[in-house]
């Protein structure tokens, strides 16, 4: 059956997340479980944004796509990089919403955009994050 | 005439290559890959506008366009893509008809190849296991670049049984992915219309460029 | 490789990273990163998801990814990154992690390097594809 859903809900906010502050001890944490070095200058590594859980993954008003979900890839801007102590906020929109057939069958997929400032409202991170369900 | 007939840009949504990139790289790799031009077939798309004109004269190498599309047989490769192929078929569907789509793509002047048929799935190959032939098929694509071990092997059956003719693709959705896998073809091809009338009678054999590309890690 | 913009050139391979992953080690990095799924943390949680084993997060394949940059490239700034996970990864299997540059440009926000990335099995199976636009620092 075809993808059918309200598309209104393409371009919403569905979270806004203001962190604590960043450690020292989580991106110590951070780089020894991912072997990711320290940026310059002593700040996180990039990838320390994924980390970032918000309140809400999905939009309450979520289609229902299928029983399993896994992520299916990710494209990340890098703007500032992340320093201790840095208070973070993360504002998720739903960016889109498609299907195509692969090896394991029909997918929906679900793109979240997911914008990260810091105190200074300077710009760390636009991740795009592929979600798949079946 | 060597074309890489599988091939993606940043217009698919899963591909990071700009097609500018595909044709610095492969200029510069013209000792390793002597393509002579793309198609370009995005994924369940087509836009009328889209033209590689300029990029085809600043590097010297054919851009032609196609598109792939979702059947209930699997992927493929439509090449000739025209006003009443899309007026009749959405390309966004992953649910066409095979049956519907590639004999009605002939009729309107195209030409429609199963791409990627041992793939699990999406294959024609699987299909064919529980299901009657498609009217019309002419060519599949027996060499995909992005195919996993066993799936290109799993496709000489069906050419051996059905007497398809057999083409090549990258099937690329990175840069340094075009090229690896191509079609040669005797005639030589100048337009998307010189491809589909080739296509349809012989004379080319698909191409598997990956052995020269192999490093030692 | 280098550190200077100069010495990259369009084609050249980045250092290539031979790694084998733990599940111990798959576990640390979910926890650091925050990843509460079952399917990381251990064979018999991942099965209960219906997953033939335990399997590497993609967040874990694009920090590698960015090691692989940061060691090709010391004292550069990873500006972008992308990753598609094409297929599970498990613990306990060996894979490469190497790319190759695309594309150099200087540009009005800095000298620009793109790279091809791939994770694959010894045999040659991609799991995972992607890219990054690598900035390098202004030469004195």
């Amino acid at each position: 059956m075809a993808l059918d859903f309200d598309r209104s809900i393409i371009g919403s906010e569905f979270d806004r997340t203001v962190f604590a502050p960043v450690t020292k001890e989580a991106i110590e944490d951070y780089i020894a479980a991912s072997g990711e070095p320290a940026a310059n200058d002593m700040a996180a590594p990039p990838t320390f944004v994924v980390r970032l859980r918000g309140h809400r993954w999905m939009p309450e008003n979520m289609p229902n796509l299928g029983r399993t979900g896994f992520d299916a890839g990710k494209d990340i801007a890098f703007g500032v990089p992340v320093r201790i102590g840095d208070v973070l906020t993360a504002v998720s929109t739903v960016h889109d919403i498609y299907e195509k057939t692969g090896r394991t069958g029909s997918m929906a997929f679900v793109v979240l955009r997911t914008v990260v400032t810091n105190q200074r409202d300077d710009e760390v991170a636009v991740i795009d994050q592929k979600m798949m369900f079946r | 005439m060597i074309l890489d007939l599988h091939t993606h840009s940043d217009a698919s949504e899963d591909s990071r290559a700009p097609v500018e990139t595909y044709m610095k790289w492969l200029v510069r790799k013209r000792d390793l890959l002597p393509i002579d031009g793309i198609v370009l077939t995005e994924h369940r798309q087509w836009n009328p506008a889209a033209d590689y004109r300029p990029l085809e004269d600043k590097y010297g190498l054919l851009i032609l366009r196609g598109a792939e599309v979702e059947t209930d047989y699997g992927h493929v490769l439509v090449y000739g893509v025209n006003d009443d192929m899309t007026r009749r078929f959405d390309f966004t569907n992953v649910r066409l008809s095979a049956q519907e789509l590639i004999p009605a793509v002939a009729h309107m002047g195209g030409l429609a190849v199963p791409c990627h048929p041992g793939r699990p799935t999406i294959g024609l190959c699987e299909h064919y296991e529980h299901k009657p032939p498609i009217d019309g098929v002419v060519a599949v694509e027996a060499l995909n670049g992005g195919s996993r071990r066993g799936e290109n092997e799993r496709v000489q059956h069906l050419i051996d049984h059905y007497g398809y003719h057999a083409v090549g693709g990258s099937d690329s959705h990175l840069v340094s992915f075009i090229g690896i896998c191509a079609t040669e073809f005797d005639a030589d091809i100048r337009s998307i219309e010189d491809l589909v009338n080739t296509l349809q009678q012989g004379g080319y054999r698909p191409l598997d460029f990956r052995d020269r590309l192999k490093k030692d890690v | 490789m280098s550190g200077r913009f100069e010495d990259v050139d369009v084609g050249h391979d980045l250092h290539t990273l031979a790694l084998t992953l733990s599940g111990e080690q798959v576990k640390n990095y979910a926890v650091a990163a925050r990843m509460p799924g079952g399917r990381f943390m251990s064979e018999e949680e991942a099965r209960k998801e219906g997953l033939p084993g335990q399997i590497v997060p993609g967040n874990m394949s694009l920090a590698l990814f960015s090691r692989l940059i940061a060691e090709s490239f010391p004292g550069a700034t990873l500006k972008k990154l992308s990753a598609t996970f094409r297929g599970l990864v498990h613990p306990g299997r060996s894979f490469l992690v190497h790319g190759v540059v695309t594309e150099k440009h200087r540009t009005d926000h800095g000298d620009l390097v793109e790279c091809d990335l791939v994770l694959e099995s010894t045999e040659g199976d991609r799991w995972v594809t992607g890219t990054a636009t690598v900035q390098f620092p202004p030469q004195e």
